[in-house]
């Protein structure tokens, strides 16, 4: 379009301060597009989280009617299981209580990583890399944290299915009965 | 056309008008007042970048985990209704809930598979984050609140597994209880956390009421809280991290 045309469809008018500075050609509006790339909420972020939320609930249900939650003989403080076990998530810590005095594996170890944890960020400032998963220019982090995880979990797999009567090491296969 | 008709009369009325004051959300404005217009959806924002609801980025971890804490919420008060924290009765309601009350035992499940899975999705969010580098400024202050969000999943998981009183429960708990009697200094400080914790020298009727007071009031309050500021500060330090934009 030339500025003749431009000018029959828009006529300048000396009495605004604003006019038509060009017209250009695209395909359409920008719908669905905002400026800064975003979408509308709804339904676009609201219907995944619906959706997401009956996954979950569905999944949960299905576990729920497969498995049933378990629950032992009533408690009696006089028989004592071996090995007598803590909730999986603190298995890890159950299991560094065998190395050393349980204080460094029971208190220390914990509040330290929790410390660590918290501060990371203040330290890590680097801005490199934001937004992607694994990203190469946050390789050393990434490989801290994974040697993080694997210990974590690591500690809690031995705890949980390698460990027998007297905090001894069983293969899994090979567990005698804890009672 | 049918669909069309029924549709017009559920919601061109006085009554559906006065819930949902935007008719239906086929523009932008309207699509806005869906959420600002809704006290519980509000606390998001009208308009969120295309990073936001990429399923790959994300994973819904973070979300899946505040579902599982809504699902243990709700089947936590039903068990409620059955469940008396007392050294004399906690097991038999267990029983109760197993064989006598109708879908006790689908509550219970649902409850205790719902916890193990909390504590699960709440440290993959954390990895989520750590490996995208979600973490770093200007969320630093949402990550340490995170972390904390997580210790508390683990103390709400820790202090439910006490209340079914069974052989299970007592000596686990035992075992966490003597942990925390190893702080240092072990006959001042250690000796005395212990007591507090239980309430006494031994897991009896005292460890029992005080692990349920902070499983059922305490610790959800204070967890609820944190979930909040961790929900607002998502939006105040510039929505989900994504990588900077060319």
């Amino acid at each position: 379009m030339d500025k003749k045309e431009e000018t029959v469809i828009f006529p300048k008018n000396p009495n605004k301060t604003y006019g038509l500075m060009e017209l250009t050609k695209t395909k359409s509006f920008q719908i669905e597009k905002g400026p800064d790339n975003t979408v509308t909420s709804w339904p676009h972020l609201l219907f995944r989280e619906l959706i997401l939320f009956m996954g979950v609930f569905i999944a949960l249900m299905i576990i729920s009617m497969v498995f049933n939650a378990p629950l032992e003989e009533q408690a009696n403080p006089s028989n004592t299981p071996n090995p007598a076990k803590a909730p999986w998530y603190f298995l890890g810590l159950q299991e560094m209580l065998a190395w050393a005095h349980p204080f460094w594996g029971g208190i220390f170890v914990p509040t330290v990583v929790t410390i660590i944890l918290i501060l990371t960020p203040y330290f890590d400032t680097s801005q490199k890399g934001v937004g992607v998963w694994f990203a190469p220019e946050r390789r050393i982090a990434n490989l801290l944290f994974t040697i993080f995880i694997v210990l974590a979990v690591g500690l809690i797999v031995v705890g949980e299915f390698f460990r027998g009567p007297n905090w001894q090491i069983f293969w899994p296969w090979n567990m005698p009965s804890p009672h | 056309m049918k669909m069309n008709r029924l549709w017009e009369l559920l919601t061109n009325n006085r009554f559906y008008k006065s819930i949902f004051r935007h008719g239906y959300p086929d523009d932008e404005i309207k699509r806005s007042e869906v959420v600002t217009g809704n006290l519980f959806l509000h606390i998001q924002p009208v308009k969120v970048h295309k990073n936001t609801i990429r399923t790959g980025y994300t994973l819904g971890l973070g979300l899946i985990s505040f579902y599982l804490f809504i699902i243990l919420t709700v089947t936590g008060v039903l068990l409620m209704f059955y469940y008396i924290p007392s050294i004399e009765r906690a097991y038999n309601d267990m029983k109760d809930l197993e064989f006598a009350v109708s879908f006790g035992i689908i509550f219970r499940n649902l409850h205790r598979w719902g916890a193990h899975g909390m504590v699960a999705f709440v440290f993959l969010h954390m990895c989520r984050v750590f490996f995208t580098g979600g973490y770093k400024s200007p969320r630093e202050f949402n990550w340490g609140i995170g972390v904390i969000l997580l210790i508390l999943t683990l103390f709400l998981s820790l202090t439910g597994y006490l209340l079914p009183w069974d052989q299970l429960a007592f000596w686990a708990i035992t075992i966490v209880a003597n942990l925390i009697g190893t702080t240092p200094p072990e006959k001042i400080m250690g000796a005395s956390l212990r007591q507090v914790v239980l309430g006494g020298t031994i897991v009896g009727q005292n460890a029992l009421i005080r692990f349920y007071v902070m499983h059922v009031v305490v610790l959800p309050l204070v967890a609820a809280a944190l979930i909040g500021v961790h929900f607002w500060r998502i939006r105040k330090d510039g929505g989900i991290s994504r990588p900077a934009e060319e």
